[in-house]
């Protein structure tokens, strides 16, 4: 079915692909609460940067940019985009089990995932460590639980003093 | 010059020997980053002093640009690479030895090649790759001091900053789709043809945002008060004192080289008048030191980024005499507040207990809300008559806002100055013995630059041509050289 397309179309629906790629990552990071779906977010909008970056380098009338003992006849495809976007996709992975690696630790100590209650309860606890009350409710509620639910309660205290 | 890329190599290759070298002896883990970053530092003094104030390059892996990544070292560049490795080396932290100690280590060191790197690099996908490996090593430094608190800081901090680096790589690919090289040079080139259309500013503008992250630009700087708060006193004066800057640099050549249009100055005039009000109105409500150099570090980088905004050497001129100022200033006051770090009403009459440290943050706010003699003033000066040396509403829009705001920035510098000097009967200031003598030095460099100002400006005039200098750009990188 793809392959019915001619290259100009197929170009646009490429770079279509990776505009929406990086349209529900943008979507994702702003309305999603749940840390792990952030971080999931932050993946697909770089799958659609490095999907842009390689189609930019692509063209139709060319073969695999790949050397083995004469040089093809014809041109081949830009294979610069290709390199960095490997090299993207490197440090896109390493920065991912990096925020999968703080987020285990923000659980342990903070038992939520949720990352506006994590606010919440990050702004209060760099209040306590600086020894000010926490803000007062002169914006409403400065709490977005729900009445009745149980407290997260951070063991911060407890890892303070070294 | 292949020197050159030393500067960058070596920290990387030592940051991976620290493990090893403490198996062989702690002594030897712990001396082992400050000698290597000793050695860059004079490596770096050494080319600068052989080039003789004429820009250099090397060619990296003899590969000539635009095939290969070439290394462009004018004054500016070689300026902030030295700063790199000398801030790191006087703000390197006090950890005990062992596991934890060699590990901060091995990150300072990354940050340091990835951050010369930064400074030094002529390819924008290279740019990206040491931005990226800078953020990664800065979130390991934030999250160091191993509280609850510094984790959740940097997870909002990484979350913020992948979305920036997401842009910074949209916007790198608009530019490769557009000319087909990242080669800054050949951008340069290119760049004035093919790049002043609506796509070409939407590159700019990813690119802008993306590298701004770092730089505290307006919209993506939420992670700034609670990473200063909660990362190590020096990490947060090592981010916002050297990182933020370099973050800047690219910026500035990106502007210079590429993106030499009007819209792309509004743009950073009105996100950078945004960044300075909004920073210093949150610095003045801030309760404790911590978060209020954070948020008044935002305001002068938002001051910073008016500066680029105004055309010409005379704004060069200003963008690197605010960055200067920012740059000596900030770690100083990072550093004081190491020693105050709780809420502001606790510091009631803590200077007079301290009179030294109080001295200095006397010194220091009066040179950041541009007291005459002191060099804040002619930083503040310079910018004020580039911005009227402009025509039309925003410019002077721009000049009203920041008299304004600086109004603002006395206000609450002046009212904890007063409050540092208050007689109480009890003093609850907390005292810990941080030490004052990298504050000192700080001070002392801010009163001895003053007789030197004069020469100071002539300096920064001569760089801001150079910077200025495209041609010479594309010929060195480009044309023979080695």
């Amino acid at each position: 079915m793809i392959m019915n397309l001619n290259p100009p179309d197929l170009i646009t629906l490429l770079v279509a692909g990776g505009v929406g790629l990086i349209a529900i990552g943008a979507v994702g990071l702003a309305v999603s609460r749940h840390l792990l779906r952030l971080v999931l977010a932050l993946g697909l909008a770089e799958a659609g940067a490095n999907l842009l970056l390689v189609v930019a380098g692509y063209r139709w009338d060319a073969v695999a940019p790949i050397l083995a003992g004469a040089a093809p006849a014809g041109a081949m495809v830009d294979p610069v985009p290709q390199a960095m976007v490997l090299t993207a996709i490197v440090i896109g992975v390493g920065v991912q089990a990096l925020a999968v690696a703080l987020l285990i630790r923000v659980k342990e100590a903070y038992g939520t995932l949720d990352i506006r209650e994590l606010k919440v309860l990050l702004e209060r606890d760099i209040s306590a460590a600086a020894g000010l009350a926490p803000p007062c409710s002169a914006h409403g509620p400065d709490y977005p639980h729900p009445p009745g639910a149980a407290l997260p309660v951070p063991l911060a205290t407890s890892k303070e003093s070294a | 010059m292949n020197a050159l890329a030393l500067p960058v190599v070596l920290p990387f290759l030592a940051a991976f020997l620290v493990r090893p070298a403490s198996q062989v002896s702690t002594t030897l883990a712990r001396w082992f980053g400050p000698l290597v970053l000793l050695l860059c530092a004079g490596l770096l003094i050494d080319i600068a002093l052989s080039a003789n104030g004429q820009p250099v390059s090397a060619h990296l892996g003899g590969f000539a640009p635009p095939t290969g990544i070439v290394f462009y070292a004018d004054s500016l560049a070689l300026l902030f690479a030295l700063a790199v490795p000398l801030f790191a080396l006087l703000l390197w932290p006090r950890e005990a030895a062992g596991e934890k100690g060699d590990r901060v280590g091995a990150l300072m060191l990354l940050l340091v090649g990835s951050g010369t790197g930064m400074a030094l690099s002529g390819d924008l996908f290279n740019l990206y790759v040491f931005y990226e490996l800078l953020a990664v090593a800065s979130f390991g430094l934030i999250s160091s001091s191993a509280t609850p608190r510094a984790y959740a800081a940097t997870l909002r901090y990484l979350l913020i900053s992948g979305f920036g680096s997401v842009l910074a790589l949209v916007g790198i690919a608009l530019i490769y789709a557009q000319t087909g090289t990242l080669n800054l040079a050949q951008l340069a080139e290119f760049g004035p043809e093919k790049l002043s259309n609506p796509l070409g500013l939407a590159a700019f503008a990813c690119l802008l945002i993306g590298f701004g992250v770092k730089a505290e630009l307006f919209p993506v700087n939420a992670w700034v008060a609670e990473v200063y708060a909660t990362a190590p006193k020096r990490i947060s004066a090592l981010l916002a004192g050297v990182v933020s800057k370099l973050a800047i640099l690219v910026l500035l050549r990106v502007l210079l080289l590429m993106f030499d249009a009007p819209e792309a100055r509004q743009m950073l005039l009105v996100l950078g008048l945004i960044g300075l009000a909004s920073g210093e109105l949150a610095a003045w409500r801030a309760r404790d030191l911590p978060r209020m150099l954070a948020f008044s570090s935002i305001g002068q980088l938002g001051l910073l980024f008016m500066a680029m905004s105004i055309p010409g050497e005379w704004g060069l001129i200003a963008a690197l005499a605010v960055a200067l100022h920012h740059l000596v200033l900030k770690p100083a006051l990072f550093l004081l507040a190491e020693r105050w770090s709780g809420s502001l009403a606790d510091l009631a009459g803590a200077g007079r207990r301290a009179p030294l440290a109080a001295g200095l943050f006397t010194l220091f706010a009066l040179s950041l809300v541009g007291v005459p003699p002191l060099p804040g003033f002619w930083a503040k000066l310079v910018l004020l008559l580039g911005l009227a040396a402009q025509d039309g509403a925003l410019a002077q829009t721009a000049i009203a806002g920041v008299l304004l705001i600086t109004v603002v920035e006395a206000h609450y510098l002046f009212r904890l100055v007063g409050l540092l000097f208050t007689k109480t009967e009890h003093s609850a200031a907390p005292h810990r013995g941080g030490d004052l003598a990298l504050a000192s030095l700080f001070g002392v460099l801010l009163l001895a630059s003053m007789p030197l100002l004069p020469a100071l400006a002539d300096g920064l005039a001569w760089m801001a041509g150079q910077v200025a200098d495209v041609g010479a750009y594309q010929a060195l990188t480009l044309g023979g050289a080695q």
